[in-house]
């Protein structure tokens, strides 16, 4: 049947019937429990489930899942590098492009890529860069790409996980592995690897003086950060006190991916047979 | 970003003056270049301002306009920022070339605002759910020589400062019906609380120090820097790590310090200087772009 293209079949701007419907309970309690049976106030990280080598047509890839916050990154490259103006003859080129699925939200995003996206696709750009040893790679490019497919909260956090165990995947000669942690303040207590309803909820909810969240990239056997960014408002010292929990949690993280690494190389080149 | 090329013999002198707390031009580590701010340089915005800090020269203008609040939240008004990287201050900048940084700019502004301190945005309500101010912040950048963050930053605190609403009434009729009246005066105008808007200062590590208030130069032999937006009270808004190095996690608590300290000694004199400019009102001498 054809279809009239002419004719407008909705309005033109449509929202998302969660925002007509009675506000949930907006202030998520500040004490007690999360929701998710985690502790407050310690590194209580999701238990994350991460696996190598999905897409077999990327030279390295990974997938990760912390809680609902579901994301995979695959690597692309070295390869030539496109835009021949740009190309540098001493060091390679690390692009990343990290978009979100439109239905990865509880409101429908659009495919096109919003600012949101850029300036994550900026922050896994300058997490993940000084852990990537360029200077091997002149001439060349390496396309790093991560698909939010699930926001659960700690986006950027998981993403920039993920993205480093896809380039370590890919066999890009890297220093470090670049581990991700986030940290959401709210008022006096704080929560570690917050969900998205703890992230939206401290951010219109509590009136409190320190509320904001904290995202660091580290580099764990390097013991540098690669990545540090928060909003919100916050006090010297709790931000200090932020940036070093997250550090804590990244810890915990490492030889889940450690073992995922492993786990995915084993595969590769199984050890020879004892016989 | 306009970029330079400083030689290995050049990056060995700046690292080993910095060193000793002294650099090529003769400031401290913690010492801004000299500033100069003018407020209300172009008639036709609702506030506006210009900053120079050594030969960066920034330009904000404020138009303010009625919109829609955000579903979300249908009780304040909003602020957009675009940043515009025109081709005057670096070829570069030409065509989609200051895109990128534009973008990153703004994405950076939205989060130094992102919170319920640095502006009251409730005052910008007209009528709860449907009508309320809008504040469309442009910045201009007209000349890049470092520590762009800073100097737009203190040009925005200060074209907020500068910015006259009109006041508006609601008046409503028997049958319910809303209207919106713009008072007849021309003076009788809103003006916003900017007491606690933070300001930017980006520390930038070079060697085993850090700087505030990089040059070109300065910023050539540095691996990474810091963004710390901080208010007169000391509270840190946002924090961001930009340049391709990494950072020990004990210089970032070094810098976080040094950032506070820095920040919260800016707000005193800039809000003097800024009362000092208005009270001058009609008698005050304009300078305009070629001061």
């Amino acid at each position: 049947m054809p279809t009239d293209t002419k004719r407008v079949r909705g309005p033109e701007v449509s929202q998302s019937p969660s925002l007509v419907t009675s506000k949930p309970a907006a202030a998520l309690p500040s004490s007690g429990p999360r929701a998710d049976g985690r502790q407050r106030d310690q590194v209580d990280v999701r238990p994350v489930f991460v696996r190598c080598g999905l897409v077999s047509q990327a030279k390295g890839s990974a997938y990760i899942e912390a809680g609902n916050t579901k994301l995979m990154s695959c690597v692309y490259g070295p390869r030539e590098t496109e835009r021949k103006d740009e190309t540098d003859m001493k060091c390679g080129r690390l692009t990343t492009d990290m978009r979100f699925a439109p239905f990865s939200c509880p409101e429908r995003g659009s495919w096109i890529q919003g600012s949101q996206d850029r300036d994550f696709s900026l922050m896994l750009y300058e997490s993940l860069q000084p852990a990537v040893c360029l200077h091997k790679y002149p001439r060349s490019q390496i396309e790093v790409s991560v698909m939010v497919l699930e926001n659960g909260g700690s986006v950027l956090a998981h993403a920039v996980t993920c993205a480093s165990l896809a380039l370590a995947d890919a066999g890009i000669e890297m220093y470090d592995l670049v581990l991700g942690c986030s940290v959401r303040q709210d008022g006096a207590s704080y929560v570690v690897d917050p969900t998205y309803a703890e992230e939206s909820g401290g951010s219109c909810g509590g009136s409190s003086e320190d509320a904001g969240g904290v995202t660091v990239a580290f580099l764990p056997s390097l013991n540098q950060i690669s990545g540090l960014q928060s909003d919100g408002e916050m006090a010297g010292e709790t931000l200090t006190a932020g940036v070093r929990t997250c550090i804590e949690g990244c810890y915990k993280l490492y030889p889940v991916i450690q073992q995922a690494l492993l786990k995915a190389v084993r595969k590769a080149a199984p050890p020879p047979s004892e016989s | 970003m306009a970029t330079v090329q400083v030689s290995e013999a050049e990056k060995v002198y700046i690292l080993h003056g910095i060193r000793d707390d002294l650099r090529v031009d003769g400031r401290g580590c913690e010492d801004y270049r000299h500033m100069e701010i003018e407020t209300d340089v172009v008639s036709n915005t609702d506030g506006s301002a210009k900053v120079s800090l050594g030969h960066t020269a920034v330009l904000v203008g404020i138009k303010a306009e009625i919109g829609k609040p955000r579903p979300m939240v249908p009780n304040e008004g909003y602020l957009e920022f675009f940043v515009d990287c025109s081709a005057n201050a670096t070829p570069e900048f030409e065509g989609r070339g200051g895109e990128e940084l534009g973008t990153e700019l703004s994405n950076t502004l939205y989060k130094v605002f992102n919170n319920k301190q640095s502006l009251d945005l409730r005052a910008l309500c007209i009528s709860a759910g449907e009508h309320c101010w809008v504040l469309y912040v442009d910045v201009l950048l007209l000349q890049c020589d470092g520590n762009l963050y800073d100097a737009i930053s203190i040009a925005i605190k200060a074209a907020l400062f500068n910015t006259k609403i009109p006041r508006v009434h609601i008046s409503s009729d028997e049958e319910g019906g809303k209207e919106i009246e713009l008072s007849d005066d021309p003076y009788d105008c809103m003006r916003l609380q900017v007491e606690s808007v933070p300001c930017i200062v980006t520390l930038c590590k070079v060697g085993h120090r850090h700087v505030v208030d990089a040059t070109l130069q300065e910023k050539a032999c540095s691996v990474a820097s810091l963004i710390i937006s901080v208010t007169h009270k000391g509270t840190v808004t946002c924090t961001r790590k930009v340049g391709g190095g990494s950072l020990d996690p004990e210089s970032i608590f070094e810098m976080i310090e040094a950032g506070k300290r820095v920040g919260k000694a800016l707000h005193a004199p800039l809000m003097k200087l800024l009362q000092q400019e208005e009270s001058l009102g009609k008698k005050r001498q304009k300078v305009g772009f070629l001061g």
